[in-house]
C-alpha cells in the first residue's frame, strides 16, 4: 500500500517542523536506512521549510508504524510528542494528498512556484538512492503532470503575492520588457534592495543609487552593478530613470512635486514608476496626479497583492477540481493495474487447458493437414478468448470500483487458479 | 437565397467568441480560447464564400449598402484580427473584435440586400476603392481597440486598484507599440483608399473633390493620423496621448463608413 506520513504548516509551527527535517547531504543514506528499518518496498522524503513528509510504499499494514517509530529513532523524539503534530495518510486519500501538494494546492501561500521543483528534488534523491520503484515513480510522474496543467490551464499561478515580486509586476504590466530600463535607487533599506535586485534581475539596467552618504550607496551600487550618485542630483537622476525605488528612513517626504515635475519635461510622456516603501513615505502623493506617473506606497503593494491572492484562491478551485479528477483517473489506473496479475494468470491458464486439449486431439486423429491444424487453432483460441472476456472485463471493472479483494477470491475459486 | 445559409453560418460560429469574451471578461477563464480561434477561423472562411456568392449575385462587388458593407466590414476586421492575433498572441483584443464582428454580421443578415442598379457599380475602382479602404477602417479599428486596452489598464493603474483589465491586457508598452504598429498600416491602407477615391471621382464625374461630407471626414481622418504617426516617430511620442488622439481618428473614420453605408441616401453611389 501506498501512504504518506509527515509534518506541515497546517499541522505544526516552523520549529517542529525544522526539528523534524532530515539533512540534505545525507538525505541518501538516509532513504535506504529508512527502507530497511521500517521494511518499506519504496521510499521518498520531500522536505521544505513547509513540510516534511515520508511517501512510502509497503507490503504490511504496519508500515507507517514503523516509519514513525524510525522518525521517532532518527530525530530522538517521542512518538507521543510527534503524534498530534503528524498526520499519515494512505491509499487513495495519501494519492490525493500527493497530488495537492505537487500542485501547490497544499502550500501556505496557494500557487507558490517552489514547490514543484522541490518534489521533483525529493523524487530525484530517491531516484539516486535507489529507493524509487514502479509505484512511486507512476506517482512522481502523473502528480508532476498535474500540477504542470493546474498551473497552465488555470490561473492558479497567476499575479505575484510578495511585494518585491509586486513590485515588478507593475514594472512589467507598465514597460512590458524591463530590458533597458533605468531603476532608480533612492535610500539603501533592505526592502528596496530586494526589489531592485529583482529589476535587475529581470534585465532592468543602470541602478542609480542616490543615498545621504555616498559610501554605503556606492557600495549597495556595486552590489547591484550600477553607479552612486549624491541626493543632491535627485532631479536630474528622476529625468532619466523609468522606475524609483524610494526607501529611506527620512521623517519627511524626499521626492516632492516640484521635483518629479521638473523632471517631467525632460522625460517626454514616458512613464514614470514610482514605487514608494518608506513608512513614513519618501514620496508626495500629489505625484500621482500627475499624467503618466504611477505612484505606488506600500499600501497600495499589499491592496494589489490581496487581489492577486483573491485571484488566485478562486483559480484554485478550478485547480482543485481538475487535481482531483487526475488523482481520481490515477487511483483508477493503479486500481485497474492491480488486477493484472490475476488476468495474467488467467489467460495463461485458458492457454494451458488449450495446448494440452489440443494435443489430445492431434493424438486421436493422427497427422493433420496445415489447413486443418490452423483451424484447430483458431477454434481453440476463439473459445478461450470468448470465454475469458467477460471475466477480463467484470475483473478490470471490479478493480477500478474498488471490489477487487472479494471478487478476486471468487473468481480464483471459480477457476480453480 | 440559398448564400444566406453561408452567413447565418458565419453569425453562429461567431457567437462562440461572443460566448469566449463574455466567459473571459466575467469569469477570467480561457477554456474556450481554442475553440473560439477554431469557430471564428471557419466562420471567417464560411463568410469568404458568402461574399465571392454575393459578388456574383450581386454582378458587382459586394460593399454597398448596409448588408454588403456590415458584412464585408466584419470580414475584413476578423481578417485583421486574426493576423494580429497570429503574429502579438494578444487575446485580449477578442473582447472588443467579437462581439463587433458579431454584431456586424447580424446587422447584415437583418439588414435587407441592396438591389440597386448603377453603372458606377461596375467600374473597376469599386472593388479596388472599397477594399482599401475597408482594411483601413478595420485596421484602425483594431488599434483603437488596442489603445482602449491601453487607456482603460492605464486608469487602472494609475488608480492603484488593478481590476479586470490588469490581469487581461499585455501590457502598456505592448498595447502601445502593437496600436502603433496597426495604425502605420491602417493609414497606409487609408491614404490608398483616399487616392483611389479621388481618382474613381474623376474618373465618374470629371472632378477629383465633390466637397461632400464623406471626402472632408475622410480627410479629417486622415489628418490626424498623420499628426498621430509624426509625432510618435519625430518625438517618441505615444502612450496615453497617442491612444486618445487613436480614439478621436478613429470616431471619424466610424462617421465616414457609417455615412458611406447607413446614412446616405440611396442613389447617392461613391464615390
Amino acid at each position: 500500500m501506498l501512504f504518506v506520513f509527515g509534518i506541515s504548516h497546517k499541522t505544526a509551527p516552523l520549529a517542529e517542523r525544522e526539528a523534524l527535517a532530515f539533512p540534505r547531504d545525507t538525505l541518501g543514506e538516509t532513504l535506504l536506512r529508512l527502507r530497511s528499518e521500517a521494511g518499506l518496498q519504496e521510499a521518498m522524503i520531500l522536505s521544505t521549510c513547509n513540510r516534511v513528509e515520508i511517501y512510502g510504499r509497503a507490503e504490511q499494514d504496519t508500515a507507517p508504524d514503523a516509519v514513525v517509530a524510525f522518525v521517532c529513532a532518527f530525530h530522538r523524539r517521542a512518538a507521543s510528542d510527534l503524534a498530534p503534530l503528524t498526520y499519515c495518510l494512505t491509499e487513495a486519500e495519501a494519492i490525493r494528498h500527493a497530488f495537492r501538494v505537487a500542485a501547490s494546492l497544499d502550500s501556505m501561500v496557494v500557487g507558490e512556484p517552489q514547490i514543484l521543483g522541490q518534489v521533483k528534488e525529493g523524487y530525484r534523491a530517491a531516484e539516486e538512492a535507489g529507493t524509487l520503484g514502479s509505484a512511486l515513480n507512476a506517482l512522481r510522474n502523473r502528480t508532476l503532470a498535474a500540477a504542470k496543467r493546474a498551473r497552465s490551464e488555470t490561473g492558479l499561478g497567476s499575479g505575484a503575492v510578495s511585494v518585491s515580486h509586486v513590485a515588478v509586476e507593475l514594472a512589467r504590466k507598465i514597460f512590458g520588457e524591463l530590458r533597458d530600463k533605468n531603476v532608480l535607487l533612492v535610500g539603501a533599506g533592505k526592502m528596496s534592495q530586494l526589489a531592485a535586485r529583482r529589476l535587475v534581475d529581470g534585465g532592468a539596467r543602470a541602478t542609480v543609487v542616490v543615498g545621504r552618504t555616498l559610501e554605503r550607496a556606492a557600495e549597495l551600487a556595486a552590489a547591484l552593478g550600477g553607479r552612486a550618485a549624491p541626493l543632491d542630483t535627485l532631479r536630474e537622476e528622476l529625468a532619466v530613470a523609468d522606475i524609483v525605488i524610494s526607501g529611506t528612513g527620512a521623517a519627511g517626504t524626499v521626492i516632492k512635486l516640484p521635483d518629479v515635475e521638473a523632471a517631467r519635461g525632460a522625460r517626454r510622456g514616458r512613464p514614470l514608476f514610482l514605487i514608494d516603501i518608506a513608512v513614513p513615505r519618501d514620496v508626495e502623493p500629489q505625484v500621482a496626479k500627475l499624467p503618466g506617473v504611477f505612484l505606488y506606497d506600500l499600501d497600495d503593494l499589499h491592496a494589489v497583492s490581496e487581489a492577486n491572492l483573491r485571484e488566485r484562491r478562486k483559480e484554485a478551485i478550478a485547480a482543485e477540481a481538475l487535481v482531483e479528477r487526475e488523482a481520481r483517473e490515477f487511483l483508477d489506473w493503479q486500481k485497474s493495474r492491480d488486477a493484472v496479475p490475476l488476468l495474467v494468470e488467467l489467460r495463461r491458464r485458458g492457454d494451458e487447458i488449450r495446448r494440452q486439449e489440443i494435443e489430445k486431439v492431434k493424438g486421436r486423429l493422427g497427422p493433420l493437414t496445415k489447413e486443418q491444424e490452423d483451424a484447430l487453432e483458431s477454434a481453440t483460441a476463439a473459445i478461450v478468448n470468448k470465454l475469458l472476456h467477460a471475466p477480463t472485463v467484470a475483473l478490470k471493472e471490479a478493480a477500478r470500483n474498488g471490489h477487487e479483494p472479494e471478487q478476486v477470491g471468487l473468481i480464483r475459486r471459480l477457476l480453480g487458479l | 437565397m440559398g448564400s444566406r445559409i453561408y452567413l447565418l453560418l458565419t453569425l453562429g460560429l461567431y457567437t462562440v467568441g461572443v460566448l469566449h469574451v463574455l466567459v473571459q471578461a466575467l469569469a477570467r477563464k480561457r477554456f474556450l480560447a481554442s475553440a473560439t480561434v477554431g469557430a471564428t477561423l471557419m466562420g471567417f472562411a464560411l463568410q469568404t464564400a458568402y461574399l465571392s456568392q454575393r459578388w456574383n449575385e450581386a454582378g458587382h462587388f459586394p460593399a454597398v449598402g448596409l448588408h454588403d458593407g456590415a458584412s464585408f466590414l466584419a470580414w475584413a476586421i476578423v481578417l485583421v484580427y486574426l493576423l494580429t492575433y497570429v503574429s502579438t498572441k494578444v487575446d485580449a483584443l477578442g473582447l472588443l473584435v467579437h462581439p463587433v464582428a458579431f454584431g456586424l454580421v447580424l446587422a447584415a443578415a437583418l439588414a435587407p440586400v441592396s438591389e440597386r442598379e448603377d453603372p458606377i457599380l461596375k467600374s473597376l475602382f469599386l472593388p479596388i476603392h472599397t477594399t482599401l479602404a475597408f482594411f483601413g477602417y478595420a485596421a484602425l479599428f483594431v488599434a483603437f481597440g488596442m489603445g482602449l486596452l491601453y487607456l482603460i489598464q492605464e486608469r487602472e493603474l494609475k488608480s492603484r486598484a488593478p481590476r479586470r483589465f490588469y490581469y487581461l491586457a499585455p501590457s502598456l508598452e505592448r498595447c502601445d507599440t502593437i496600436s502603433g504598429r496597426i495604425v502605420a498600416v491602417g493609414f497606409g491602407f487609408l491614404t490608398l483608399a483616399i487616392v483611389t477615391g479621388l481618382l474613381w471621382s474623376h474618373s465618374a464625374r470629371g472632378r477629383y473633390w465633390s466637397w461632400s461630407a464623406k471626402e472632408w471626414s475622410a480627410l479629417t481622418a486622415w489628418v490626424i493620423y498623420v499628426v498621430l504617426l509624426l509625432a510618435r516617430r519625430r518625438s517618441g511620442w505615444g502612450g496615453r496621448q497617442a491612444a486618445l488622439l487613436g480614439v478621436a481618428g478613429f470616431a471619424v473614420v466610424l462617421f465616414t463608413f457609417l455615412w458611406m453605408n447607413v446614412l446616405q441616401p440611396p442613389g447617392a453611389v461613391a464615390p
